[in-house]
């Protein structure tokens, strides 16, 4: 009976892992840096997450569906660039709306090329990486892009502004996190994504289209890259050529965090939600604390292994691998 | 008689789909620019894609394994600071040109280290090694910085680099080693049990292990090899600049990955072959050299590498569906 | 047969920078090329690259060969190499690490090629291998900017450094120039911390968000770039900050309008296309034959509010 409850305990443990781990690292280093623990400085945290966020939204989709997404940085950058440079050419509702096409148009080709022509995700996302890298600089010819007047135009308040004293790139944050954890969890559309991912054979058996999952998978990642480049774009009024480099790394490890497996067929939305938090409160509490900031990836490297680690070992029971 | 050698000629051409695309832009560039074609442009294309070529051939063998391994880059920069910066500590200044001995020694020990450490834990834990290798590729390159301190690294002797840019004959000595490494690798990957070990365990697991093979550990041993063989990329590159950067290698892991897969290794594991390898790796230093010497300019070479990519993905699978066709009939 | 080769290749060398000279006094066409940093990472590079093919091809007797390393000192290598293999008859280089393209530079050298830096020197090892250097002062520029900065602030106050990308000499210098006129003209300002903004601006937005967090006693900023330095005014603004002296080292034209705004202090007036000009014209009067200085630093003078108006805004 005790034992069982031991037992209890420690798949419990294992299985919210990420949310101990998470409780643990708020109050460490609540502990040691004054400024932490200030509500200002944790809302800082989530509005800096908030673009990362964003954008590991669509991404988790696309890895339960069972592949993965690399190209979102570079799209980031290409979109950003769009949206900042065309804010002043045609104004900002057309210039948003280009830009959504346009990332829709990236989007479609992933969606394509890995679901219509079922090939491998990670190549395919990896050359669009580079090429869609080099079509930001063909469109901006290399230069930097700015809004000239940002006071002027309510663009600016998409990144900056704020509603009930809480900053609107978490409010964007939040309410699309809610709402596709509702689509996920809910909706027939959520159920076919885990079912491709989860068992690619089984699925085309039971009559669903892979193809339309997948593609459809790949416009969601691609619209949040473009709702995270309004955030982007907005907050900094200007945008260099390379502003998303990188990203996809970031936003992968955070989707990892999170626990959704590269498998495909798992995973939920708000664990990846609080995967970015973890690693923006890494990022913020070791600057605090007054570490070098190359410090938090040996961090990030511990706590990705070991949350990784602890999820997979609940799942299976035991703690070591069966591999021989 | 002709028509089998043709067909022997066309099977090993439709398995290695790279050499044709690797003939087709060597013909094209030495017909389009009068620089290409040139005993002295071949050498430096080899030392050029040398690097990356290294990385490539322990890689080949680790995806075989159905693995990957992302922190290369990373390992390539502390492998490449550990040269630098220890054949010049005062510990060794007696030593005269041997002072290089220990820095070669600590950075080929560091980079199997490294290697070991991943494989370790991708066994031990049954974390994925995407997962595994892209912590550490974090996590070392944090290692690089904590160790350099954000500096660089300048060789004081400049036999270092005299002998990275030294030749055997009147070949390039740094293209020596990347052929002979190239050599070993394929006589390891198709002569040896190890290399069947390592086609059977990518191939079907659970007959590898039923057939009494240790995955585990053999798995661990394949890490090991290409984070040597990162590490000696790391220790070759430095030697061509006889200084090392804590930024050096980024993004390498992309081009090792991306010369592998276009030599025709699978990502699932269990296909692939060095001689696919070296031709996927000589088609992307021939594209970078062929477009320097033609100036395209950088923004579209971005463009044309991945539209490359991508497009010999797409080939690579008709023509595995037309293989399978035709053995069908 | 090596003697015989090298006998041959010593032999051609010698008759091209026969050729090459007797070309030169007909004035006949050069062959320069040039090997940048990273175009496209921001505007300053972009407007040299465009001001370097402009200046190339308003001189007919250039040709130029125009190359981007990407940022990677692997890559900068490879294209020196393809450079010697092409016979061009100089090169220009800007280096994306002082130390790591000396043994590189040294082979072009050994080939008989004249190496112009250009816009960040290489390390002091190299110098004997280069035939000039063309560019701004970094250090001068970071020890101006530290004048401004003791201006703003008469002498007494804590400030928090932005630096650009870690490992790069641009960056180093600029800080290493600031730091060292900084405790020599104004001891009594304090920096509190330094993190690098890696020349983004979203990135210095983010650090400076930090630093608002940490200190609330900052008095000045001083960034290695108006791109970063307007990141970090950014980041005062959404945070009601005001007071705060900010100071670039490199004036864009963000910085520029911030300054005319009134909300930016001063900064470091560098023109991309004087370096790009400059080091064009350096690389022809060496293949002229003319008598060159070692150290070709064009001027970089001090910007501020007030006298703002003598400079056209950048274009960058």
């Amino acid at each position: 009976m005790a034992s069982a409850r031991l037992k209890g305990i420690g798949s419990l443990l294992a299985r919210q892992g990420i949310l101990i781990a998470f409780a643990l690292f708020l109050l460490g280093f609540a502990a040691f840096s004054d400024s932490f623990s200030d509500a200002d400085n944790l809302m800082q945290v989530v509005r800096q997450s908030a673009i990362i966020g964003v954008i590991a939204i669509g991404v988790t989709v696309v890895v339960i569906s069972g592949n993965l997404d690399l190209s979102v940085g570079s799209m980031l950058s290409f979109a950003t660039v769009m949206v900042v440079d065309l804010h002043d050419k045609i104004g900002p509702v057309p210039a948003i709306a280009v830009m959504l096409v346009a990332v829709l148009v990236l989007g479609c080709i992933n969606g394509f090329l890995v679901g219509v022509l079922k090939l491998n995700s990670l190549i395919v996302t990896l050359g669009m990486l580079s090429a869609i890298q080099g079509l930001t600089l063909i469109y901006s010819g290399g230069q930097n892009v700015d809004i000239a007047d940002q006071e002027a135009t309510w663009f600016s308040l998409i990144g900056r502004g704020s509603f009930l004293g809480i900053a609107l790139p978490i409010w964007i944050f939040g309410t699309l996190a809610i709402f596709m954890h509702v689509v996920m969890s809910t909706t027939a559309f959520g159920r076919r994504v885990y079912a491709v991912g989860g068992n690619p054979t089984a699925s085309v058996f039971s009559g669903i289209r892979r193809t339309h999952v997948v593609f459809a998978a790949y416009m969601i990642s691609a619209l949040c890259v473009g709702i995270a480049a309004l955030i982007l774009g907005s907050r900094v009024g200007g945008s260099q050529n390379n502003v998303g480099q990188g990203y996809e790394l970031q936003v992968l490890a955070g989707v990892i965090l999170g626990g959704t497996s590269l498998l495909g067929g798992s995973g939920t939305i708000l664990k990846t939600v609080i995967g970015v938090l973890i690693l923006g409160f890494i990022q913020n509490g070791l600057l605090l604390l007054g570490f070098a900031y190359y410090v938090q990836w040996l961090v990030t490297w511990v706590v990705i292994i070991l949350a990784v680690w602890l999820d997979i070992a609940a799942k299976r029971g035991r703690l070591l691998s069966p591999i021989a | 008689m002709a028509t089998l050698k043709q067909n022997a000629a066309l099977r090993w051409l439709t398995e290695n789909p790279i050499w044709g695309f690797v003939v087709l832009i060597f013909v094209f560039f030495s017909l389009s620019n009068e620089f290409f074609f040139d005993m002295n442009n071949f050498q430096n294309i080899l030392v050029q894609t040398s690097t990356i070529g290294l990385i490539a051939l322990g890689m080949t063998l680790v995806m075989i394994n159905g693995n990957i391994d992302l922190s290369v880059g990373a390992v390539v920069a502390l492998a490449a600071s550990l040269m630098v910066d220890i054949q010049s500590w005062d510990a060794f200044s007696g030593w005269g040109n041997w002072q290089m001995l220990p820095a070669l020694i600590a950075a080929l020990g560091v980079g199997t280290a490294l290697g070991a450490l991943n494989g370790i834990i991708v066994w031990k834990t049954g974390v994925d090694a995407f997962i595994v290798t892209l912590g550490a590729m974090l996590g070392v390159r944090g290692l690089v910085f904590v160790y350099t301190k954000e500096q660089s690294f300048f060789a004081m002797n400049f036999t270092f680099s005299d002998l990275g840019m030294s030749t055997v004959g009147p070949v390039p000595s740094l293209a020596v080693l990347f052929l002979i490494a190239t050599v070993l690798v394929h006589i390891l990957l198709s002569r040896t049990v190890h290399g069947r070990n390592t086609y059977a365990v990518g191939g079907n697991r659970e007959a590898a292990v039923n057939a009494g093979i240790r995955v585990g550990p053999h798995m661990v041993v394949n890490f090991m090899i290409v984070g040597f063989m990162a590490a000696l990329a790391g220790v070759t590159l430095s030697s061509q600049m006889g200084a090392a950067t804590p930024n050096l290698g980024r993004d390498y892991e992309l081009w090792v990955i991306t010369a592998v897969v276009l030599g025709g290794t699978k990502l699932t594991g269990g296909a692939g072959s060095i001689i696919g390898t070296f031709g996927g790796v000589l088609a992307i230093g021939i594209l970078r050299n062929g477009m320097n010497l033609m100036q395209v300019p950088a923004f579209y070479v971005l463009v044309i590498l991945g539209s490359i990519l991508i497009a010999v993905l797409i080939l690579d699978k008709q023509l595995t569906r037309k293989g399978v066709e035709a053995l069908k009939t | 047969m090596t003697t015989t080769l090298k006998a041959l290749v010593a032999g051609t060398t010698a008759m091209a920078a026969t050729c090459a000279l007797a070309l030169a006094a007909q004035a006949q066409e050069y062959k320069i090329g040039i090997t940048q940093n990273n175009v496209g990472v921001d505007s300053y590079q972009t407007t040299y690259e465009q001001a370097f093919i402009a200046a190339a091809e308003a001189n007919e007797n250039v040709e130029a060969v125009v190359l981007d390393a990407g940022g990677d000192v692997a890559r900068q290598i490879a294209q020196i190499q393809d450079l010697i293999q092409q016979q061009v008859d100089a090169i220009i280089i800007w280096p994306t690490n002082g130390q790591a393209v000396v043994p590189a530079v040294r082979q072009a050298k050994n080939a008989g090629i004249p190496v112009i830096v250009t816009n960040s020197n290489i390390a002091e090892e190299g110098f004997d291998f280069i035939a000039s250097f063309s560019g701004p002062n970094n250090i001068q520029q970071g020890a101006s900017s530290a004048e401004l900065m003791c201006e703003a602030l008469d002498g007494e106050g804590n400030i928090v450094q932005i630096s650009g990308q870690p490992g790069y000499t641009t960056a180093i210098e600029r800080q290493q120039g600031f730091e060292d006129r900084l405790a020599e003209a104004c001891p009594g300002v304090t920096i509190m911390e330094t993190q690098p903004g890696d020349w983004n601006r979203e990135k210095s937005q983010r650090v400076m968000e930090a630093f608002l967090v940490k200190y609330d006693n900052i008095d000045g900023v001083y960034a290695g770039d108006d791109n970063m330095g307007v990141g970090a005014l950014n980041a005062a603004k959404a945070a009601g900050r005001e007071g705060i002296a900010f100071i670039g080292a490199t004036n864009f034209s963000v910085g520029y309008e911030a300054m005319e705004r009134g909300e930016y202090y001063g900064s470091i007036y560098q023109s991309p296309v004087d370096d790009a000009e400059a080091a064009l014209q350096t690389a022809i009067d060496i293949l002229d034959g003319k008598d060159v200085p070692f150290l070709n630093y064009f001027e970089t003078p001090k910007i501020t509010q007030d006298n703002m108006g003598e400079f056209t805004k950048p274009v960058f």
